[in-house]
């Protein structure tokens, strides 16, 4: 156990690291672009916005919360210290909505959309991939151009060649939203239902996409595996296939894991996009009101909380690889 | 009175086929027999099928590589015919076993060597509990000088050394009659390799096995290691003896090519591999009609290209595939001895 | 190095894919010539109009008409006039009037309209039908006498004298145009966009753009990261130390949310096609330093670059001649990847609206984020965003494709 919690620490360290890097770069960047965002807010200011008392009042309250005309470093730690109370300002677009409002309505729809359709897609993949790399034959020759053709659609075509068929074409679910647009959210079963409709383009869009990619590289993998020595080494000391099999299909799974931790943030870069095709009220919706309105506060704070979530499932993915790989508690425990 | 025979092949047969459909017969009609207590080195340059021949002694066939014809009898029981399912039961691991080209990779990166070596051995003998399995592995170990703490270790806690001498004691652990080594000690530094054939020769010695099969390029290993030394070029046997007449006295021109380079007195005997003669092993897919060694043999005549040659039994157990006689051949090397040793002379 | 390229085409994949990219791209550059219209042109009075041949109804009037008698003619006509609201309505009144429901067929105009005709009624009374519905009825049969005329349709003219029409010529159901012989003709292969812009036109340069961003994002980011990578794995130490502590870095930081931060911040009026392609490229170099690194660490300590070292040679050198070579492979590969993931990140920042300024130049993604904007996808009008969406998946399937093609060439472990 010794072991692991050397390991636990280390990823905790940087994960620590990367979440101090994002910060700032999400504060710097910004500020490095020719025009600077205050005077992009000047200049949006300019064009017009028919309520005045609230131009004014954002324009005030974003002063005194960003000290826009104090020194950088000051402007920082005053930026640190407005999100670690979560505040992140008025909403330009939306006001007088505050930013920390706006992101904590969308948020859940986002995570309880996103993370489960990526696990589900990945298991599914991973299982198809496996089979495919064992199965031979009839199984890999219709999986894999299959896959690869899935793989290779951006997430958004899958979204909208979903929503053409099962929406527009068979009428099977709804198109947009993340439930009926004549409901008022509550704990009603009609609402709860409206939300599991909605749910399912969405959702299987993601999977599916995550499928393709994860089922061509589990397939790889185990066939790298299947090939390996230590197979043909058992087989010749008469261990049964099935039990070689579980050997593979373990060893082949651990590189998907690290996988998995590498590419989710594109994962969830595809699939917020995947969200505004089905205006899904998440974050990926909540970035293309943001854009349309130039609401920069918003932009801001929801391209941060994107970076935290996936920094956390990143996390939450590497250490419980650490449970899984029996070699991390033994590797470092000397 | 010899010993009781371990292993006798009979006219053993393989093949691989390729992705397109060809057939590439890499072991051509292998006869041979290993007695109780003793080693039959296989010696032959990369390519020449003794790999090959190492799979094919087990019995059991997996694509691309094929059983064609032959026989494969282990301590009297004949398996070339027996189900595929029941030799990995009762024969691979238990009556015939198998030490891999590469250790690198030969064990499974996620389980522990214990849980390797109960799977092993519970693969055989189902009803055997963990902690006999445990104190069986940590007495084999033990004789063989390997510190019980690699048991419960992964192979990754392992030196290159460690892996494969741990390799080599599982693949004992259930006391085969025959063991196959193919190449054991090739990708190890010097004293690993030491080690390694040390441990080798300790298994016939505390009865860990009952016989040893043991294929290597490197010459200087065989003739130390073994009792007899067999000879392959480009699928078949070209040369049979002991491990003294192989190597002092060889009759086929590629044997003689290969010891040659050895015994030049310039060279040490451990530093010299088996790459000496120019040219390459013919392609297996086409291979030529006569003798196989006829384009690289220095004495080649036309008749030598007609027809296949036969392995030319000369009795006490030695063979060689050439259509000249003994006495031609020795003429050969004599008068080609003489004559280096005039250039020696001479310069 | 030459020969390594020679290599490539024993794969069949990388063939294959290779045919469709090259294919593609001849396309881009050959249909300019061919139809050299401004790209963004707007040639359509209103949205989406659907693909097909467009004659001029005014220039066709002004040719000879030629006389065919074709069969079956007439019934085309109708049944390209009664649509399927209307079948299903006589088919209801018929059975209403006690007509069998199985004699009844709505696909086969001829003897719908027979049965129709044999059994209309205007006066007799239907139970249970209201008075709306029965005025639908026959206006319904009226319609469908004017369809059954056989009368031809008169072309007049304002008499400047007097004021009143006058005749001047006389169209008839079997005169028909010589489409060549009409002045004006446009075929819209894809109709037209939500702009009223010629799809094809558009997609042609739009595909030509995004290669160009693939490109130039591509070759920045297997730039960056060949250089990074080959410093990290060649030099090592802390060398590598920092470079590594920046790959692993932006490998965990969502290249998407730094694009979109940066692009916002760029804003609207400095994003050019170029300018996202650049930015794409600056975010997107890890991956390639990574895989760099892991080839030159393998290769570091090889016997012919110890050789090299031992030489003398500097560092430039070797890495020029000893490294390089090795690793130009997977560097061809990093670069295909890098190429289709940079039109991808440009498709998906345009339909975030983050896209480079609308006015100039098209891109797959802009044409997209119009078709999305403008809903075509709930709207049916398919040919706004499949063909976009097949281009892209074409493009990256190609690419893919080579990849494939060269991994089983250069890591034969994995062919089957």
């Amino acid at each position: 156990m010794k072991g692991y919690r050397k390991y636990f620490l280390n990823k905790l360290l940087w994960f620590l690291i990367t979440f101090v890097c994002a910060f700032l770069l999400n504060f710097i960047l910004p500020r490095l672009m020719p025009g600077d965002p205050v005077a992009a807010i000047v200049s949006r200011l300019a064009q017009g916005m028919s309520n005045t008392t609230g131009v004014q009042a954002i324009y005030q309250q974003y002063a005194d919360l960003f000290g826009t005309n104090k020194p950088m470093v000051e402007q920082f730690f005053i930026y640190v210290r407005n999100v670690f109370r979560g505040d992140f300002g008025f909403s330009f677009a939306q006001y007088p909505r505050t930013v920390a409002d706006v992101i904590k309505s969308s948020i859940v729809w986002t995570a309880a959309l996103q993370f489960p359709a990526i696990i589900v897609g990945w298991l599914i993949g991973n299982t198809l991939g496996a089979l495919a790399a064992y199965l031979k034959g009839g199984f890999d020759k219709v999986l894999m151009p299959v896959s690869i053709f899935v793989s290779n659609f951006p997430p958004f075509g899958m979204a909208v060649i979903l929503m053409v068929i099962f929406g527009v074409s068979l009428k099977w679910f709804p198109t947009s939203g993340g439930y009926g647009f004549d409901l008022i959210p509550s704990f009603s079963w009609s609402f709860i239902w409206s939300v599991i409709v909605h749910y399912q383009l969405p959702f299987w869009s993601i999977v599916l996409i995550a499928i393709g990619g994860q089922a061509i590289g589990m397939r790889s993998m185990s066939i790298y595996e299947l090939n390996a020595d230590y197979v043909k080494y058992s087989r010749f000391m008469g261990i049964k296939d099935r039990k070689i099999v579980g050997y593979v299909f373990r060893n082949a799974m651990l590189p998907q894991i690290t996988g998995l931790a590498l590419s989710i943030g594109t994962m969830v870069g595809g699939a917020l996009v995947a969200e505004i095709i089905f205006s899904y009220p998440g974050l990926g919706s909540t970035i293309l009101t943001a854009v349309r309105g130039g609401d920069y506060p918003l932009i801001s704070a929801t391209t941060l909380i994107i970076t935290i979530m996936v920094l956390i499932a990143n996390f939450v993915i590497e250490i419980s690889y650490g449970f899984i790989d029996p070699r991390i508690k033994a590797a470092q425990s000397d | 009175m010899s010993n009781p025979v371990m292993l006798e092949v009979k006219g053993l047969t393989t093949k691989y086929i390729t992705r397109f459909r060809e057939d590439v017969y890499a072991v051509d009609h292998v006869s041979l027999k290993v007695e109780e207590g003793k080693s039959l080195g296989i010696a032959g340059e990369s390519g020449c099928g003794k790999s090959t021949l190492a799979l094919s002694l087990m019995g059991y066939y997996f694509p691309p590589l094929h059983y064609t014809s032959g026989e494969i009898i282990i301590d009297g029981r004949n398996i070339s015919r027996m189900d595929p399912d029941d030799i990995r039961r009762d024969i691979l691991g238990t009556e015939i076993s198998y030490i891999p080209q590469s250790a690198m990779n030969a064990l499974n990166p996620t389980q522990k060597i214990i849980s390797f070596i109960e799977d092993v051995v519970q693969a055989h003998e189902p009803s055997r509990t963990k902690k006999d399995i445990h104190d069986l592995a940590r007495k084999s170990f033990e004789v063989l000088g390997l510190p019980a703490e690699v048991l419960q270790k992964y192979p990754v806690e392992l030196s290159g050394g460690m892996k494969q001498r741990t390799v080599i004691a599982t693949s004992v652990i259930l006391s085969p009659k025959v063991l196959i080594a193919d190449e054991p000690s090739s990708a190890l530094d010097v004293t690993s390799q030491k080690m390694v054939i040390k441990m080798l020769k300790n298994l016939l010695e505390h009865g860990f096995t009952k016989s040893m099969i043991f294929i290597t390029h490197e010459l200087p290993l065989l003739y130390n290691v073994t009792d007899d030394i067999m000879v392959m070029y480009a699928g078949q046997i070209v040369e049979k003896g002991t491990a003294q007449e192989a190597v002092f006295d060889p009759l086929h021109p590629y044997s003689k090519g290969l010891m040659g380079s050895i015994i030049v007195p310039e060279y040490g005997l451990r530093d010299v591999e088996l790459t000496a003669i120019p040219g390459v092993p013919p392609n297996l897919k086409n291979p030529p009609a006569g003798c196989r060694f006829a384009e690289r043999c220095k004495y080649v005549r036309a008749e030598c290209e007609a027809n296949p040659v036969p392995l030319h039994d000369v009795g006490g157990g030695r063979a060689y595939r050439c259509i000249l006689s003994e006495r031609e051949l020795r003429d050969f090397y004599t008068r080609e001895a003489h004559m280096r040793e005039a250039h020696q002379n001479a310069g | 190095m030459k020969h390594t390229f020679q290599q490539f085409f024993r794969s069949g994949k990388f063939v294959f894919g290779f045919s469709i990219f090259v294919a593609i791209l001849l396309l881009t550059f050959i249909y300019p010539l061919i139809i050299p219209d401004p790209p963004l042109e707007i040639v359509a009075q209103g949205t989406f109009f659907e693909p097909g041949i467009y004659v001029s109804v005014y220039d066709s009037l002004g040719t000879t008409p030629h006389t065919l008698n074709l069969d079956g003619a007439a019934a085309k006509r109708i049944a390209s006039k009664l649509n399927e609201e209307d079948r299903l309505a006589m088919k209801e009144w018929l059975v209403a009037a006690g007509i069998p429901e199985n004699e009844i067929d709505t696909a086969d105009t001829q003897k719908l309209l027979d049965l129709w005709m044999d059994n209309y009624d205007p006066t007799e009374n239907i139970p249970g039908m209201t008075n709306a519905r029965r005025n639908y009825f026959i206006r319904l049969n009226n319609s469908l006498k004017g369809l059954l005329s056989t009368e031809g349709a008169i072309i007049a003219e304002v008499n400047p004298e007097t004021g009143t029409l006058e005749q001047v010529d006389v169209i008839t159901q079997t005169d028909y145009v010589n489409i060549n012989q009409v002045a004006n003709v446009r075929v819209l292969p894809f109709g037209t966009d939500n702009f009223g812009r010629d799809v094809l036109t558009e997609l042609v340069a739009a595909t030509r753009v995004s290669l160009v961003i693939g490109f130039v994002s591509g070759t920045i980011a297997t730039l960056i990261g060949l250089t990074l990578g080959l410093l990290a794995g060649y030099i090592g130490g802390v060398v590598d130390d920092i470079i590594m502590f920046f790959t692993n870095l932006f490998t965990v930081i969502p290249s998407f949310v730094l694009l979109i931060l940066i692009s916002f911040s760029i804003g609207q009026e400095q994003r050019g096609a170029v300018t996202i392609a650049v930015v794409i490229g600056l975010t997107s170099w890890f991956w390639t330093a990574r895989a760099v690194r892991a080839q030159v660490i393998s290769l570091r300590n090889r016997d012919h670059v110890n050789l090299s070292k031992l030489s003398g040679h500097s560092i430039v050198h070797i890495i020029i001649t000893d490294i390089l070579p090795y690793i130009a492979s997977y560097v061809i590969m990093a670069l295909i990847l890098q190429i289709s993931a940079g039109i991808l990140a440009e498709a998906q920042l345009s339909i975030l609206g983050l896209g480079p300024r609308t006015t100039v130049v098209p891109t797959l993604g802009l044409m997209m984020n119009w078709a999305l904007i403008y809903q075509a996808q709930i709207l049916g009008k398919w040919w706004a965003y499949l063909p976009v969406l097949v281009t892209i998946a074409l493009i990256t399937f190609s690419m893919n494709l080579m990849n494939t093609g060269l991994d089983q060439v250069f890591n034969p472990a994995l062919r089957e």
